[in-house]
């Protein structure tokens, strides 16, 4: 797995496959059961059963995740011990409270299973189990990142006991975790100062991402404090993005033995806390120690090191309660729609643009807020008029109402054209549109006429034509 | 809560008295949890952030809890922390309990939940109403088939003899209800909940305890002491399946596999404490329990910390509370907390300034208390051997007795010797009772293991970076440093070359210093980084880098070179991030076959972020003359004509020839009017050529004419245009569509010849018939 993790093979396709789909698949569920009875009254027998698995499925259904309805509805939370669920109650309890319907299981539990009937029965999975070597029941990691790669999303806590499952999930998704399984975070500079902790392990950290999307809109004033495990984000994969990163003084090391070689992992390029925003929207967040989600480091005040600031809380809740925000789709999920074209002067839009036309074109963006679609705001949306490659390059601008609007001249260039809108955003979802076009070029009765400089040429034949008349009747009658 | 614990002593004094004179060997449980500077575990006992914490949890929504059950464990939380800014809550919960104990549909749970929340809450309640009640419940005694209905019922029953005083509350048949309560119990200690569920439980092992012991002292006369001795033996077996955690913690857990909501090991072990003191409370004769067990189980409900659920929050302050006020048959954990305190520093001997200033800190503090933070008994903490965590056979101290501060209620060493240097040690701790009475009522933990981190601050001296020529050895440039501060230093060298960098670290006792990270980083601008270990012979710390050797290593990167030292430790007050400044190595070309430099983590912020505009250059219109050089030589032109028409003038030319007769008159007029027409036709057609277009379109769109020329898609469903609009339009679709596609834009679609034929002389037709002025 490491030496895999480290050439950098084939991390960033696994997350990346395929578009999200979200059928329900109801329908032919139910008629592979009819199918297999015969009988008449079976088939009465059925269509009730059917009837009462619909109107008892229906709340779940549509309560599940859903392009309309971004945000998660159901989380399964996979643990290596019960006890975690009391020690980390405020992590969960503000996902409750946000209205996820969370399902606490254990990692061994044998009627483990993410799907039924092919269809997901949950829309997030966090795995707080970081000592599991196999899960129970069905589930694998493959199981796991397949769950990814249809659209689902995934958090990963990991500690010193991270077991090689926990660890192949990690390098799936792009992350490698030291390979040293001894070894945690050591920073003998930005340590948390602390009455019961002398090693140096637990450690603070404030180089936050600089992105309101996935940490929101508050700024995180407290250092967040962690003790864990060191990762580093695989330079092959262009979606994993690192949220926590270390100061240049740490290392990863085991504390109570004598490094003999230089560490794996040090300095800055030490990632704390990363996240993935895949290209199916799927939203992965991977961190190396458990205890970050604590109540214990919750509720803990901290005092950096050498630094006379001493907060009454660590930045741990709010960080983690944010990243679960993006995570779970709260935040950053944008949609594209009612993306129109027209000339100017006109609403319909045309099958055909001729070169030179003026046309107007507009795109509306909304981000899910969790509750509602709400008008995205931003001023650097752009648009491509693309063929092979794009002529027009423009950017939009919008009534801060969701609408995004311009105009330009069709380029005086024929051919099948595109309206692309490419919008690739730290943190938010990917939009991709495109629209079909043909452009052609003026017919011949659409050029210009009666151009002063050709009235010799038109002269010229005029008074040929008259002198041809004239001179015909005089050679003629002449006498 | 102290007064608790008062009334809770003074009752088994007088029980002693009574009965069971000197028979109980008790233990004092004593979590020995120092947490000095550093303790590999850390047992903190419970503080004023569980108050706060309590209250956060507890909060009842509109003045009251969901449940009596919630309310009893709310109260009792705040009753056991002693929080006396609790809610109110008396007098809407005493309706609820009033209600629950009036209504005869309640079941025994209820009763039970009603009459626990009373007995904190004291409300006056009508003693007709627990007649009502005695009776109720004395029947579900004997019609009780299973622990939970056992439970209940004789809880409902041993509470209220609590709050009424009622002494000739009895339960007729004491002996016969114990018995079919110890019919449930299984083996191996524990419990099943009913006698067809063949599951046996843990959790259920603590009810029937507790169950047990209400049958005790409910019972008018003595149990059988051969039946109570069976159920020790029972509790016995029970603490054998006790698991343990590597930290010394032990807790009980369900074995079963699918565990209920709320059945960790929290609620098991919690249960099991609950029934076991209450069980121990009431039976005599000594249980032998294993101190170093309850110790563990104390360990355990100190290590949750705080728990963020309501329900193990009152668990573990539960737990806690009968592991402390139990004073009989195993007893309260006594944990020895310590704390930093001051300085050995020659210089400064300061006390409560913050502890990573001084030179060197010794944590020598000891702190004893009880699990719930209360005053331990008068006792002595011995300071057993101290020895340093790299050699474990030598120590430091030996056998030395902690001075007592009876104001700050806390234990201190008074010095450290000499050979104390900075550095990991372990202290162990051994905490003797004065009391020989103590000994029987406290468990106390053996030895604790304190692991302590001695910090000092390290001279950090000669350093300096040398540039060192390959062969000879002689020294090519040379800087000295200044690690502590500010260094800028700027150096070049070949790959022929060495770079040489040294230092020294001396302890404040002036001996060698080693610490855990000595790291050289190189960065180069590419970002790409090099660490080396920094390698020590004494106190000298050096490394050089022999950049022949390191080629291959670098990557034949030549360039700029950051320079980077890390110099750090656990027990180091001043660890360093040095920015040394930089090298600049001119490195040979790389071969074909070297290694190339991995690839480096894009800058996330530059990967996103807008396109610079595109706007596309249109084709500047062709250059024309000014109009007025057009109309000048459009005047020119007709000069020519003008000329031919004076010049015929000139000549003098007639028409005499024009035939006279009438037939050639009219064939000379339509010859020449023919003539006229054909060029009026070219200049119409110049000035008006809308009106042909329009014609040919007319054609075209005459519905009766049919689908003429009309050119459609390749699924013959949309209508692209006439065969006219594609033979007018120079160029209509474009190379970007595929060839199929003007192919069957150029296809026409088949028509009977006739059915055509007649199109078109309908077409005509009704193309006479439109006005003129329409076709415009």
């Amino acid at each position: 797995m490491g030496r895999k993790g480290r050439m950098g093979i084939s991390h960033s396709s696994s997350v990346t496959l395929g578009a999200p789909t979200y059928i329900f698949r109801i329908f032919s569920v139910f008629n592979v059961s009819t199918q297999l009875n015969s009988t008449r009254v079976a088939r009465e027998m059925v269509k009730l059963c059917v009837l009462i698995a619909a109107v008892s499925l229906l709340p779940i259904l549509c309560l599940s995740f859903s392009p309309e309805n971004p945000t998660d509805r159901r989380v399964l939370v996979l643990l290596d011990d019960l006890s975690l669920k009391s020690s980390h109650s405020i992590f969960f309890n503000s996902i409750k409270s946000r209205g996820f319907d969370v399902d606490f299981k254990l990692a061994d539990d044998p009627k483990l299973s993410l799907q039924r009937y092919g269809q997901y029965l949950y829309d997030a999975l966090i795995l707080f189990s970081p000592s599991t070597d196999r899960f129970g029941g069905s589930l694998d990691l493959a199981g796991v990142l397949d769950f990814v790669d249809s659209g689902h999303d995934l958090v990963l806590a990991a500690d010193e006991s991270a077991s090689d499952l926990i660890r192949n999930i990690a390098t799936e998704c792009g992350v490698d975790f030291d390979e040293d399984s001894s070894a945690i975070v050591i920073d003998h500079k930005s340590f948390a100062v602390s009455e019961t902790e002398g090693d140096h392990t637990l450690i603070v950290s404030d180089d936050f991402i600089q992105s309101d999307v996935i940490l929101g809109s508050t700024k995180v004033e407290a250092p967040v404090l962690y003790k864990g495990i060191a990762h580093s984000v695989n330079a092959a994969n262009s979606l994993v993005l690192k949220v926590l990163s270390a100061s240049p003084s740490a290392y990863s090391a085991n504390p109570s033995s004598k490094l003999s070689n230089p560490p794996l992992h040090s300095g800055s390029a030490i990632s704390l806390v990363s996240v993935v925003q895949a290209r199916n929207n799927a939203r992965i967040m991977i961190t190396g120690s458990l205890d970050m989600f604590s109540n214990r480091l919750l509720r803990s005040g901290v005092q950096k090191a050498g630094d006379s600031n001493k907060y009454s809380k660590s930045g741990n809740e709010q960080f983690v309660t944010e990243l679960s925000r993006w995570v779970f789709h709260e935040r950053g999920h944008l949609k594209a729609v009612n993306l129109r074209h027209h000339k100017v002067g006109e609403t319909d839009e045309p099958a055909i643009y001729r070169i030179n036309d003026d046309l107007e074109f507009s795109v509306e963006i909304y981000e899910w807020s969790g509750k509602s679609w709400e008008p995205y705001v931003a001023n650097d949306v752009q648009v491509q008029f693309y063929m092979m490659s794009p002529y027009v390059l423009k950017t939009l601008s919008t009534d801060q109402k969701g609408l995004y609007h311009t105009s330009f001249k069709v380029p005086d260039v024929y051919g099948v054209f595109q309206f692309k809108v490419e919008y690739q955003r730290l943190g938010y979802t990917g939009l991709s549109l495109s629209k079909q076009i043909p452009v052609r070029p003026f017919r011949h009765n659409e050029y210009e006429r009666f151009i002063p400089t050709a009235f010799p040429y038109y002269g010229a034949s005029f008074t040929t034509m008259a002198g041809f008349f004239i001179f015909s009747i005089v050679y003629l009658y002449n006498k | 809560m102290l007064e608790d614990e008062d009334e809770v002593r003074r009752k088994k004094q007088r029980r002693g008295r009574i009965g069971m004179a000197g028979s109980l060997a008790g233990f004092l449980v004593l979590i020995l949890a120092i947490s000095i500077c550093e303790a590999a575990s850390i047992f903190q006992p419970i503080s004023d952030s569980h108050r706060s914490a309590a209250l956060d949890l507890f909060k009842p929504a509109d003045g009251s809890f969901a449940s009596l059950e919630e309310t009893y464990e709310a109260l009792r939380t705040f009753e056991i922390l002693g929080i006396n800014k609790k809610p109110d809550l008396s007098t809407a919960t005493c309706g609820t309990v009033s209600k629950a104990l009036g209504s005869s549909s309640s079941t025994p749970k209820d009763l039970f939940d009603a009459l626990r929340v009373n007995s904190i809450l004291k409300c006056n309640i009508n003693a007709e109403v627990f007649e009502g009640i005695i009776s109720r419940l004395q029947a579900a005694v004997s019609g009780a088939s299973s622990l939970l209905d056992f439970y209940y019922s004789i809880g409902s029953l041993g509470l209220i003899k609590d709050q009424t005083s009622k002494a000739d509350l009895h339960l007729s048949d004491a002996e016969g209800i114990f018995r079919s309560i110890k019919a449930l119990s299984q083996s191996d200690g524990r419990w099943r909940y009913s006698s067809n569920n063949p599951e046996s439980s843990t959790f259920a092992a603590g009810i029937a305890l507790e169950a047990l012991a209400r049958v005790v002292s409910l019972a008018s006369s003595e149990v059988d002491q051969s039946m109570i001795g069976t159920v020790k033996n029972d509790i016995l077996k029970l603490f054998d399946s006790i698991e343990k955690y590597d930290d010394g913690a032990f807790y009980f857990d369900e074995k079963v596999v699918n565990v209920p909501e709320h059945s960790g090991p929290l609620s098991t072990s919690s249960s099991v404490v609950r029934g076991l003191t209450a069980f121990t409370t009431v039976a005599t004769g000594s249980l032998n329990l294993p101190g170093d067990k309850i110790l563990g189980l104390a360990k355990f409900f100190l290590s949750i910390g705080i728990p963020g659920d309501a329900k193990d929050f009152f668990n573990q302050i539960d737990s806690l509370a009968c592991l402390e006020s139990n004073r009989q048959g195993f007893h309260s954990t006594d944990p020895v907390t310590s704390i930093y305190s001051g300085f050995i520093d020659e210089e400064r001997k300061l006390n409560g300034v913050s502890p990573y200033i001084g030179s060197v800190l010794i944590c020598r503090l000891v702190k004893v208390n009880t699990v719930l933070g209360s005053k331990a008994p008068p006792l002595t903490v011995k300071l057993v051997r101290a020895y340093s965590t790299s050699s474990k056979d030598t120590s430091i101290i030996e056998d030395k007795e902690l001075s007592f501060d009876p104001e700050r209620v806390v234990y201190f060493l008074d010095a450290l010797p000499d050979s104390v240097d900075v550095g990991s040690y372990i202290f162990v701790f051994k905490v003797v009772l004065h009391d020989s009475e103590h000994k029987d009522v406290f468990v106390t933990g053996t030895l604790t293991h304190v692991q302590i981190f001695m910090t000092g601050l390290v001279k950090i001296g000669n350093a300096e970076i040398v540039v060192l020529d390959n062969d000879l050895g002689s020294i090519e440039t040379q800087r000295k440093l200044d690690l502590a501060g500010e260094n800028a230093v700027s150096l070049s060298a070949n790959h022929l070359q060495k770079l040489r960098l040294s230092f020294q670290l001396t302890t404040p006792r002036g001996s060698a210093f080693k610490p855990h990270q000595a790291f050289l980083k190189l960065r180069h601008e590419t970002k790409v980084e090099h660490v080396f270990l920094v390698r020590n012979s004494g106190k000298k710390f050096e490394i050089t880098l022999d950049f022949l050797g390191l080629v291959e290593k670098l990557f034949y990167l030549s360039g700029k070179y950051d320079i980077q030292l890390t110099v750090g430790d656990a027990v180091m007050e001043n660890s360093l991030l040095s920015d040394i400044g930089y090298v600049e190595l001119d490195l040979p070309e790389a071969p074909e076959k070297a290694p190339r430099p991995p690839p480096q983590v894009v800058d996330p912020y530059s990967r996103y972020g807008p396109k610079a505009e595109i706007s596309h250059i249109f084709r500047a219109p062709e250059k024309r003359p000014p109009q007025e050089l057009s109309l000048t030589f459009s005047g020119l032109i007709l000069l020519p004509f003008i000329g031919f028409l004076i010049g015929l003038l000139r000549l003098g030319v007639n028409l005499k020839n024009f035939p006279t007769s009438s037939v050639p008159v009219a064939f000379a007029i339509l010859f020449h009017v023919g003539i006229a027409a054909v060029l009026l036709l070219y200049v119409l057609f110049w000035l008006k050529v809308r009106l042909f277009t329009r014609f040919f379109h007319f054609a075209n769109d005459y519905k009766s004419v049919g689908h003429f020329g009309s050119i459609h898609d390749i699924e013959d469903t949309e209508f692209l245009g006439s065969f006219l609009d594609v033979r007018w339009t120079q160029d209509p679709f474009t190379s970007g569509l595929s060839i199929i596609k003007v192919e069957i834009c150029l296809r026409m679609k088949e028509f009977p010849l006739q059915e055509r034929v007649v199109s078109i002389w309908t077409l005509c037709f009704k193309f006479c018939r439109t006005p003129f002025s329409k076709l415009y």
